[in-house]
């Protein structure tokens, strides 16, 4: 090549910049100006248009549409298998302690007290080897309000869709549904929760599945008690928060050898699946075993129910107080 | 599970994510496995993404940066370069003569851009073939708009250096 003129080397910018059509009005002018009297640029000119022109051509050939489709279909296959392991958690900082919560594409999957700890290390979430975690508290902004909402006693119902893949067994899963119909502001027994999954008699096995609860608070496992009334465990050693969360909802609970009992006095009772209540002294009761029974601690929540007064007790004109 | 906003994502933009990395490698095996990551890795971060983010652009970042790992070796790209001459020269059969100038140079410039140092080769193809603005270009790249703008220039120059001598079909000036 000769070397070009000062003025050539000068206006190439503009002049690459108009042959592709991306100069302003002034750039333009400078080179259109340059041109009418440099015919080498003027040919520089044409030959950047061409190979623009060639270059847009290039987004004409696309590739073969069976490579685009099977690219697609291999792509789907990988990207339904991350979606199934993925799990957006965030760290909430609450009245119980540190909690965080995680959820995948099918629902929440778990909830968990991290006492003070504030990060992921300290979560059941490192030891699963299938499971990829992404943080976003933006993700669970509105998990996040609606917990504090609740453990503030500002609302009532977490109408969260679960994805209980965390519970590990068949058995633990159906637990944990049976958990979740255990209404606000009622207590009921390990040995209910055993009758209604089909397994009478398996309250310890109740237990265990409910220690490992994935999904403490949305599946109300603080509202299991022992037979006794005791409230008897609680996430391993955490029945400080057991008591918490049930004096949320109203249900009152006193010092018990090494536990707490809950305040059969001060909550109305109702029979396995009667649509009616009583006063926790009604002699119409079939027993006063907690094994069958559920304790409701407020007017409200026995209303939310729908449940009729008894016709031989009568709560409803002898409210407890 | 129904189609979530994710699955839009991939319905809008594989096939022109497909075409991208297509290109640069000219190996569909290659390419599967580029756009396969790429939307991998935009998925597991779709969550944190602002609400009013180019989604286009971002992938096309995504996979920017994944295609320049890929190419770090300078000799996958020296054998991808190879691949491309033997394929164009398969994919373009003699036309009608006015086009046949056409397509040879195209071809002679698909090869060219194949040679180019590899952020040129990028921006190049963003900016005319998938006609991403100098901003996108320079999120792919990791440079800024300004250097995104001037390694086109630079491709276009090297093109133009390497198309000396060879006959150019006649273009009425555009604008």
């Amino acid at each position: 090549m000769t070397p070009k003129h000062p003025s050539c080397r000068a206006i190439e910018p503009d002049l690459v910049a108009t042959a592709t059509g991306e100069a302003g009005a002034a750039a333009v002018r400078r080179v259109d100006d340059h041109a009418r009297s440099c015919a080498p640029c003027r040919a520089e000119l044409g030959r950047y248009r061409a190979i623009d022109a060639i270059a847009r051509g290039l987004r004409d050939s696309t590739p073969p549409a069976g490579d685009v489709a099977a690219s697609r279909s291999a792509l789907q296959a990988r990207l339904a298998d991350l979606k199934s392991r993925v799990l957006t958690y965030g760290i909430v900082p609450s009245p119980l302690g540190n909690i965080l919560v995680a959820r995948s594409e099918l629902g929440v999957s778990l909830v968990e007290y991290l006492g003070e700890a504030t990060t992921l290390a300290a979560s059941r979430l490192r030891a699963l080897t299938d499971v990829e975690t992404v943080e976003s508290s933006t993700e669970i902004a509105r998990l996040r309000d609606e917990l504090l909402e609740f453990l503030a006693g500002r609302r009532q119902r977490l109408g969260w869709r679960l994805d209980l893949r965390l519970a590990g067994s068949e058995f633990r899963r159906a637990v944990l549904e049976a958990a979740v119909d255990v209404p606000y502001g009622a207590v009921t027994s390990y040995a209910t929760i055993a009758r209604r999954v089909g397994k009478p008699g398996a309250e310890r096995a109740v237990a265990q599945a409910l220690r490992w609860n994935p999904l403490p608070i949305v599946v109300p496992c603080h509202r299991i008690i022992g037979s006794s009334g005791k409230l008897t465990g609680y996430a391993g050693d955490k029945l400080g928060l057991k008591r918490q969360l049930l004096d949320v909802e109203g249900v009152r609970t006193q010092p018990a050898a090494r536990d707490f009992r809950v305040a059969r006095e001060t909550m109305y009772v109702r029979a396995g699946d009667d649509r009616a209540y009583c006063l926790p002294t009604c002699g119409d009761l079939p027993s006063h075993n907690l094994a069958n029974l559920t304790l409701i601690a407020s007017r409200a929540s026995v209303e939310a129910l729908g449940l009729e007064p008894c016709s031989d007790c009568r709560p409803d004109l002898h409210p407890l107080v | 599970m129904g189609l979530g906003p994710f699955d839009d994502v991939v319905a809008a933009h594989h096939p022109e994510i497909y075409r991208y990395l297509r290109r640069l490698t000219f190996r569909a095996s290659e390419a599967d496995d580029l756009v396969q990551e790429t939307f991998l890795r935009a998925y597991r971060a779709w969550q944190t993404l602002a609400p009013d983010a180019n989604v286009r652009a971002w992938l096309f970042a995504i996979a920017s940066n994944l295609a320049r790992n890929h190419f770090r070796g300078e000799s996958r790209r020296r054998r991808a370069y190879v691949t491309v001459g033997e394929r164009r020269a398969e994919a373009d059969p003699a036309g009608p003569e006015e086009e046949h100038v056409f397509r040879e140079t195209r071809a002679l410039l698909d090869r060219v851009v194949a040679e180019l140092p590899l952020k040129q080769r990028l921006a190049f193809t963003l900016r005319k073939v998938h006609d991403l603005d100098y901003e996108a270009i320079g999120e792919s790249l990791q440079c800024s708009p300004e250097s995104a703008r001037a390694h086109v220039f630079q491709a276009l120059k090297k093109i133009r250096l390497s198309l000396n001598g060879h006959e150019l079909p006649a273009m009425e000036p555009t604008r």
